[in-house]
């Protein structure tokens, strides 16, 4: 068999391959982006339980960050804010969501991704026998998220043992992204 | 000697086992088994890619040119692969992220190309699904007894529930790749053990009959 | 920052996230190919070869003809806007490979036949080799542990493909000198073979982890 003969025969599977993957392409390319949407939808109402309604939005500078309102009306002023904090942590990029109240306090918290070292830096994400939420992140609850930081660093948020890296990635991204929105008065001001 | 059709099946589990007897598919082997959810997750998936393309090869086998069998085997194997990638990301996005890049790793599981090659491209299609589900099944059994030895000594749950009870403090290691090395070595070495023994036995045996 | 990034790549690569010892890539060769120096020589000098012709051409590949943020094939669709075939990233990225591979060993056969005879089924192999399609799709799903969160530029992609060999290379190396060593031994026969080579990559895997407190 000669390799015209032959290259036509492999071709033939290759377009047959690249109709059956299309196929199948179409049919899930919808619940896939539905998945991709769940997951943030959930991560957002975690966050903010309150808000009913959750838009992202986007800043004049090209930012983005979700504002959180109690009905369908958008012309109120928000019931919160959300917005992704990133932080280089010890072997990934942690990826963290923070639920504000229009004053810059931190009412929710969602880790959305991290690769951590597993037993150290994962225990930001780990929930203790018998309770409900993360210890590590309960401590950020109720502060101002522009006043967080390690206790290292003179903030109040406890490290994790040996994660030092990690607990301070955190802290430091969400105090980033937190002074970012007040510089842009997204935030109302702090009362002195 | 014409296998029975359950010794086709059997022997993936047992003899041919493809993990621990042909040393095959170790990178997910060690790389997914650091919970008994994924280890089954890659499992039931790489079976269900070796099924298909054990079929689709057996049906074929009449009209594949000999020299570029391979590459039609690939393309093959890589269509699966693609079409359980797509289906996962839809249907289980957990499982999907939890595995990462070892999803479409499948298509270089040596076990896969191994079986169209050694077996599928020879074989009835009958023959080559019962196979299939053979060698497949194999690797899952033997991935959910790594899985479920790390995770539940090296976290102290299994699927996630926590069996060991509080005051157990998990061995770390063996959730990290240091660990999966180990275990492995730890399984194989006790298998030899075992094959030692039955030979000794059999030794034994042959020369009182004498 | 650009330098740095390389710099970053090259000792993450081989040292930190080890292809081998830290990601679980190219386990089958690491095992099989270790009894001894010199094939284990031929095989890691082969797969950096591959691995960084792989990065290129499958980046390229993708760059151009898959993603369609910067495909080149917007004439197909009605709108201009080029149609998204990712979903063929895992088929086409075989391909390449495969035929890369079938390529190098009738050059090999034809051109340099010792080394096509020493490296003999070995080379067939490296298509099956979790690192070269492992590190094609690393190059386009990014470094997340140095901050790179999407799809890493041409040199980058090389440089992992290249960086990721060179740590395989070295590791199937200390491997292969230790087994050499372990040869004169005595240890329990259950042991020997496979067992005590799982046993001792388990080690090599721990003292790699050292590496990971390495900050730059």
């Amino acid at each position: 068999m000669n390799i015209t003969k032959l290259g036509f025969i492999l071709g033939i599977f290759c377009v047959s391959a690249a109709f059956a993957l299309s196929a199948v392409y179409e049919s899930t390319k919808g619940k896939i982006a539905y998945e991709k949407e769940k997951v943030m939808q959930e991560a957002l109402r975690s966050v903010l339980p309150e808000a009913k309604n959750i838009v992202l939005t986007t800043s004049p500078d090209g930012k983005e960050y979700y504002c959180g309102f109690a009905g369908d009306d958008t012309d109120v002023p928000p019931v919160g804010y959300a917005i992704v904090a990133a932080g280089k942590g010890y072997s990934s990029t942690i990826q963290t969501l923070v639920g504000l109240a229009p004053d810059g306090v931190i009412k929710g918290m969602n880790i959305m991704y991290q690769q951590e070292t597993p037993g150290l830096g994962t225990k930001a994400v780990e929930i203790k026998y018998g309770e409900k939420d993360p210890w590590f992140q309960r401590q950020f609850i109720g502060s101002f998220g522009d006043t967080v930081a390690v206790d290292k660093d003179g903030g109040k948020i406890q490290c994790i043992t040996g994660s030092t890296i990690t607990s301070r990635a955190i802290a430091s991204s969400i105090k980033q992204e937190v002074e970012w929105m007040r510089s842009k008065a997204i935030l109302k001001p702090v009362q002195e | 000697m014409q296998r029975t059709i359950v010794q086709e099946f059997t022997k993936g589990i047992g003899s041919e086992n493809p993990i621990f007897r042909l040393v095959l598919g170790l990178c997910p082997a060690l790389a997914v088994t650091t919970s008994l959810e994924n280890g089954l997750g890659m499992g039931l998936a790489a079976t269900f890619v070796l099924l298909c393309s054990n079929t689709i090869v057996s049906l074929i086998k009449g009209i594949v040119p000999p020299k570029i069998r391979i590459p039609i085997y690939i393309v093959v194997i890589a269509t699966f692969v693609s079409i359980t990638e797509m289906v996962m990301a839809a249907y289980a996005p957990d499982l999907h992220k939890a595995l990462g890049i070892f999803v479409p790793l499948i298509v270089v599981n040596c076990i896969i190309l191994g079986r169209a090659e050694a077996f599928a491209g020879k074989n009835g299609v009958f023959r080559s699904v019962v196979d299939g589900l053979g060698m497949g099944t194999g690797f899952t059994i033997s991935l959910c007894v790594l899985a479920g030895i790390r995770e539940i000594l090296g976290d102290g749950k299994l699927w996630g529930y926590p069996v060991m009870g509080q005051s157990f403090e998990p061995v770390l290691l063996l959730i990290l790749p240091a660990g999966g090395f180990f275990v492995m070595g730890l399984l194989m070495a006790a298998l030899k053990m075992k094959d030692m023994r039955t030979a000794a036995m059999k030794r034994t045996q042959a020369i009182a009959e004498k | 920052m650009d330098i740095k990034i390389i710099f970053l790549i090259i000792i993450y690569s081989i040292l930190i996230q080890n292809f081998v010892l830290s990601r679980f890539l190219g386990l089958c060769p690491f095992f099989g190919c270790s009894q001894k120096l010199s094939s284990a020589v031929g095989m890691g000098l082969a797969v950096i070869f591959v691995m960084v012709l792989a990065s290129s051409i499958t980046w390229i590949l993708y760059t151009y003809l898959l993603d369609p943020a910067t495909s080149v094939m917007g004439f197909l669709a009605t709108d201009g806007v080029a149609p998204d075939l990712t979903f063929l990233r895992t088929i086409a990225f075989i391909l390449v490979i495969a035929s890369l591979v079938q390529f190098i060993e009738m050059f090999l056969q034809k051109k340099v036949p010792p080394l096509y005879r020493a490296l003999g089924i070995f080379l067939p192999l490296i298509t099956t080799n979790c690192a070269v399609l492992g590190v094609a799709v690393l190059n386009i799903d990014g470094f997340s542990a140095i901050g790179l969160d999407g799809k890493l530029t041409f040199l980058q992609s090389l440089v992992q493909g290249f960086a990721g060999g060179v740590g395989f290379l070295m590791v199937l190396v200390l491997m292969a000198g230790l087994r050499e060593k372990l040869e004169l031994e005595t240890i329990p026969e259950s042991m020997k073979g496979i067992p005590v080579a799982f046993i001792m990559g388990g080690l090599m895997a721990i003292a790699f982890m050292g590496f990971s407190g390495l900050s730059i």
